[in-house]
């Protein structure tokens, strides 16, 4: 037939809308082939993101793939998300928490296609990981999936990377304000003859990370007064290596996918100030090294039809060192005082290892009982020890430290009428075991209370549905009782600036969900989705960092009960691939309800707002793409966004005179980005500004993060 | 044989007069010391702190003042919801303090000293004023863990602490008014064979009548907390215009294992007094069936050493806490009944009046019935000013939570009487009263 076709493939998603839209004609093959031509069609699909938002769990899903070529790294798009807030300390490579639904970030837990992130190495984060090797990334709001075996509390980020069968080469180079350079290099080989699939992956990054401090504090010409000015960060040198190679072979009758992998990471870290900005520090330095074997093993009809199993295998060996060798007191202007404690600690000198092995082994088995219906058994054994010695203190007894916990977890699913509604139920088995070794500051870190070999059996269970009425109008709900235990960091510290507190009790949690969330396809190319979450949690033993007094140091306490409500929505609008704008909003209100103290008083925080962490913030986002500019099959693409967080004390609201209260003050931040790809998107540049406007940004402590900076990166894709 | 007289007479009086200046060589007619400090015109600031006491670092959850003009019953209700200073974030609970001002290394960090005082805003509210803030100089501090002495007169603070992981003990001199550091330098005290460590603050005082700085500090095994009965007390003799050591005692164990307090002098608690004459009390502990016990020396006007034969803290429940003089040979303790908990928040802190004279001891009463227990480890709730005692007691009692207040009792320090002063609002743990100067 001679009449032209157009097609417009439209997959349709909150982010990463992917679209094709052909200008030309465009017959298609397979099923619809010699019989059918389609004039001004246009094909709708949900992408799998959107299908994960659908489910019945509360789940927010990003594809990272279609911004890959602009991001610095995997936080910067996170950070964007309805009920995501991301506490970053300062600039590359700095301490981050995230909180998901008002849950503090260690409520949350990270995963690498299904394993714990911190099997790449505790050098290794959302913030350094590469983005080129990610596809997309499922956060998990409040309750989680049984088959990730995890007791995360608050929610579940899982990062998916590319599965993708087909060779590749991918290659980015950026630089950056401040003396950032980041380098990624990522690629697949399949051999012809073998079959034998090769996945390297190498990323590098470096930062001085000297932007400007304002209004910080130093001494006049005469070191008898100090005077006001603004002046460059001297010690935040970060450098970290990656380097990963991952071999094995895919689609074979004993196996759908058997790999094996070794990665090794470096990261080196100066360390410019304490938990708050006061506590200036110039020499401390931390140094991490990791080395990670793994293996994972995956197969469909595994002994027979409709059996699914997975199992992974990983060990990690971790070895930091926190330099803190020096008795100086450091001013802003990198002056300095010889002094009489420790820049870290404010105590003796210390050169502390930390040789923390990991080792975790994760299993899935799933059956399909019949048609919507699918049972699974999980087990997850995760170790991971922390051996302390000190090359510097002599009065320093070397420790050795165990937690190990295995979770095993069974779930069934089903999907009933025609797949309108859809239930998963849960119950997981914790058992923590603890073995503290160490007796450093006891009466701080809790070593006078805890002390030996402690195992503790904790259950939790849940459930959740979905009911999908029709597109733009669905409900899911989910519920959990949910068992928190308490992560190395938290009992054990980080070596530098987080005390342990190995007395630390699991957070316990109701977690109710409740959403509703559809898509609205306005036809001609427009298509609106909107999703609005309320959530309540319900916490015991709540796990809160705090900042201890005097030496600036952090610490993880348990704080009695805590009930967060909030609610979050976003609506996206999204016209042919082109125009895309989003805007999200959360509320998060939690509360200190502990009603008496240890010794039996009446709290008088009882009912109190929590204090150092936002309550109220929003993000907005447009972006706009333009085709065939300059060159045929380019796309220029004009992005910004906005973020706003409102105001919030650093201590309890209600005590004291509100002029009295140190808080942090209303932030707006806003971002723009420009991306040119080119030939099929196999060469893209993009420049990225961040915060645009050089607003002063903090962290929750009052910690100043960077101003304006811009970011050019190059990345290669064949 | 007049003549003869006449010159036994002027050798009568010229022995006399030489032995009348040998005796004045050696023992100075002691200065008195001054009245307790009578203030014409003064605030009570009342610290509090959420959730937890918060001497010791202890407190994460914030700490707030109150500045009231009475402390009578008729005055309202001291409520801190919406009112008073949040001071959590850049001062510390501890401080040095004289007239209407603070001094002292702040919590926030800065690197230097800091005076400061709380007045009120144009709204009413009361504020922090900061009237000085200078970096150290060589010598430095860490917030809360040093001890201080005022002397020439009370226009030079003393600041001592430790360094070099409490292997050195280091001063500085510093201008009252602008915290100006006029000097500074290392003590010259050696670690005996087989101790590691000196107490991280120490105690330092300047006795008027001998015009010495005496400090007292522990000679210990290792840095950090510490067994009292492996720790040594020693008392160090200063000149406060050249800071050279005089003389350095070791303190027998059986007179004085440790002082009550180490770590942070008297920056919130006070452990060391004078009466009239200028004897000087220093409260202390020893060891008694595997216990530490409170133990109260003296050392007398003219002496440099504790009277090891006098105690003035008797049968000690448990440990003495404070101590301050009340006049006429009264003073007031704050002790631990050991046998009703010894953590921080325990309900097992009392108060008593001792008479110094006779060593007796008796519990503050009101209404003759004792003062109930509260929490509260590390605490000051107590102040002397104008012949009156304003005494701090917690307010609640397990199980009865809900139904008391925090509550100022006020003592008579002439008549012996004891009134109920105002109330505090409940929930909060209090810890300090201070009385301060408004002019």
């Amino acid at each position: 037939m001679n009449v032209a076709l157009r097609l417009v493939l439209s997959l349709t998603a909150l982010l990463g809308t992917v679209s094709l839209y052909a200008q030309d004609s465009l017959a298609l093959k397979g099923t619809l082939n010699d019989t059918l031509v389609i004039r001004n069609a246009t094909v709708t699909a949900k992408s799998r993101e959107q299908k994960l938002r659908e489910g019945a769990f509360a789940v927010g899903a990003l594809n990272i793939r279609l911004q890959a070529s602009t991001l610095q790294s995997l936080t910067q798009a996170i950070d964007r998300s309805s009920g995501i807030r991301i506490r970053e300390e300062g600039g590359v490579g700095s301490e981050f928490d995230l909180s998901i639904n008002g849950m503090s970030g260690n409520s949350i837990r990270y995963f690498l296609d299904g394993m714990p992130l911190d099997a790449k190495g505790t050098g290794m984060t959302l913030a350094n990981l590469p983005v080129n090797i990610i596809e997309r990334v499922e956060i998990y709001k409040g309750v989680i999936p049984a088959s990730f075996g995890s007791d995360a509390l608050g929610g579940a980020v899982n990062i998916v990377t590319n599965r993708s069968r087909r060779n590749y080469l991918d290659f980015s180079y950026g630089i950056g304000s401040f003396h950032t350079h980041k380098a990624d290099f990522n690629a697949q080989y399949t051999g012809k003859k073998t079959g034998l699939i090769f996945k390297p992956v190498i990323s590098a990054n470096y930062s001085k990370n000297d932007y400007l401090m304002h209004d910080v504090k130093v001494r006049n010409e005469e070191h008898t007064a100090f005077v006001i000015k603004d002046l460059p960060r001297f010690h935040d040198d970060y450098l970290s290596l990656f380097g990963q190679l991952e071999a094995g072979v895919a689609d074979r009758s004993w196996a759908d996918a058997f790999f094996v992998s070794a990665s090794v990471s470096k990261v080196d870290k100066d360390i410019q100030t304490g938990a708050t900005q006061d506590r200036v520090i110039g020499m401390a330095e931390r140094h991490t090294q990791s080395l990670n074997v793994s293996a994972r093993y995956e197969k469909v009809d595994f002994l027979t039809d409709g059996m699914q199993f997975q199992v992974s295998a990983s060990h990690t060996m971790d070895h930091s060192q926190t330099i803190d060798t020096t008795y100086r007191r450091y001013y802003w202007d990198g002056s300095y005082i010889d002094g009489s404690y420790s820049e870290i600690r404010s105590r003796g000198k210390t050169l502390r290892h930390y040789r923390r092995p990991l080792t975790v082994v994760r299993s899935n088995l799933s059956y399909r009982l019949a048609e919507g219906h699918e049972l699974a058994l999980n087990y997850v054994f995760n170790r991971s020890g922390n051996r302390q010695t000190d090359d510097w203190d002599s009065d320093f007894v070397p420790t050795d430290d165990v937690l190990a916990k295995h979770i095993a977890g069974l779930s069934y699913d089903q999907s009933l009428l025609s797949g309108r509604l859809n239930n998963a139920f849960f119950v997981k088995d914790y058992v923590n075991h603890l073995k503290i070794g160490q007796n450093e500051i006891p009466s701080t870190t809790g070593a006078n209370v805890v002390q030996g070999s402690d195992t503790q059996n904790y259950i939790g269970y849940g459930l959740g549905t979905r009911y999908l009425f029709f597109d733009p109008l669905a409900v899911k709900g989910s519920y959990e009782h949910s068992v928190r235990l308490p992560i190395a960091r938290e009992l054990l510290g980080n070596g530098s600036t987080v005390y342990p507190n190995v007395a630390l009790k699991p957070e316990i949690s109701e977690n109710f969900n409740l959403g509703l969330f559809g898509t609205v396809d306005l036809g001609g190319g427009h298509s609106i989705a909107y999703e609005v979450n309320g959530y309540v949690r319900l916490v015991d033993n709540y796990i809160r960092a705090t900042v201890t007094e005097t030496e600036s140091m952090m610490q993880y306490v348990n704080v009695a009960a805590v009930h967060i409500k909030g609610v979050d929505g976003e609506i996206r609008y999204d016209w042919a691939g082109k125009l895309h704008v989003a805007a999200n909003a959360s509320y998060d209100d939690s509360r200190d309800m502990r009603k008496y103290t240890q010794s039996g008083d009446l709290s008088v925080t009882y009912r109190n707002r929590t204090p150092n962490r936002p309550w109220t913030y929003a993000n907005a986002e447009v972006s706009y793409s333009f085709y065939d500019v300059g060159l045929r099959g380019s796309r220029l693409r004009l992005s910004a966004d906005y973020q706003w967080v409102h105001w919030f004390y650093l201590t309890w609201a209600a005590f004291g005179s509100a002029s009295s209260k140190s808080k942090v003050p209303t932030q707006h931040i806003t971002n723009a980005s420009l991306l040119y790809s080119w030939h099929s998107n196999r060469y893209n540049v993009s420049l990225e500004c961040t915060n645009l406007f050089d607003a002063l940004a903090f962290d929750n402590y009052m910690l100043q993060k960077p101003g304006r900076a811009f970011f050019l990166k190059f990345r290669l894709f064949l | 044989m007049k003549e003869m007289k006449k010159m036994l007479l002027i050798l009568t009086v010229a022995m006399v007069s030489m032995m009348t200046m040998a005796v004045s060589c050696e023992e100075p007619e002691p200065e008195p010391q001054p009245e307790p400090e009578v203030l014409k015109d003064y605030n009570f600031d009342l610290f509090v702190c959420a959730v937890k006491h918060g001497g010791m670092s202890q407190n994460k959850n914030g700490t707030y003042v109150r500045s009231v003009t009475a402390l009578t019953a008729d005055q309202p209700r001291v409520e801190f919801t919406g009112k008073g200073v949040d001071i959590t974030q850049n001062y510390t609970l501890e401080s040095i303090t004289r007239g209407k001002y603070y001094y002292q290394v702040p919590q926030k960090a800065t690197g230097g000293f800091v005076k400061f005082h709380i007045e009120r805003n144009a709204a009413g509210e009361e504020t922090i004023v900061e009237d000085a803030e200078v970096p150290f100089k060589d010598n430095v501090y860490s917030a809360r863990k040093y001890t201080h002495a005022w002397i020439g007169d009370s226009t030079t603070l003393v600041i001592v602490g430790t360094a070099n992981k409490a292997t050195k003990v280091i001063w500085s001199k510093l201008n009252e008014s602008n915290l100006a550091v006029q000097s500074e330098g290392t003590l010259d005290l050696k670690l005996p064979e087989g101790f590691n460590a000196f107490s991280t603050a120490g105690l330092l005082t300047y006795r008027k009548s001998d015009k010495k700085l005496y400090y007292f500090y522990l000679t210990k095994r290792e840095a950090g907390q510490s067994d009292a009965a492996t720790s040594v007390t020693n008392i160090a003799v200063i000149n406060p215009e050249t800071m050279q050591l005089e003389s350095n005692t070791a303190v027998p164990s059986a007179v004085m294992e440790e002082t009550a307090g180490s770590a942070y002098g008297e920056l919130m608690q006070s452990m060391i007094m004078y009466d009239e004459a200028d004897n000087m009390y220093v409260a202390g502990m020893i060891t008694v069936n595997g216990q530490e016990m409170g133990i109260l020396r003296r050392i007398p006007v003219g002496s440099k050493t504790f009277d090891t034969s006098w105690n003035g803290f008797p049968n000690p429940e448990g440990k003495l806490l404070t101590v301050q003089y009340l006049g006429n040979g009264k003073a007031l303790s704050y002790s631990r009944d050991e046998t009703l908990g010894t953590k921080i928040d325990s309900k097992s802190h009392f108060y008593s009046i001792i008479n110094l004279a006779n060593v007796s001891r008796e519990r503050v009463k009101f209404n003759g019935t004792d003062l109930q227990y509260c929490g509260g480890r590390f605490s000051q709730r107590s102040v002397v000013v104008n012949n009156k005692a304003y005494i701090g007691v917690g307010g609640e009692v397990e199980g009865e939570a809900e139904a008391t207040y925090p509550t100022i009792y006020i003592y008579d320090c002439k008549t012996g009487v004891v009134e109920k002063g105002v109330e505090l609002s409940k929930g909060f743990c209090f810890d300090i009263i201070r009385a301060m100067d408004v002019k």
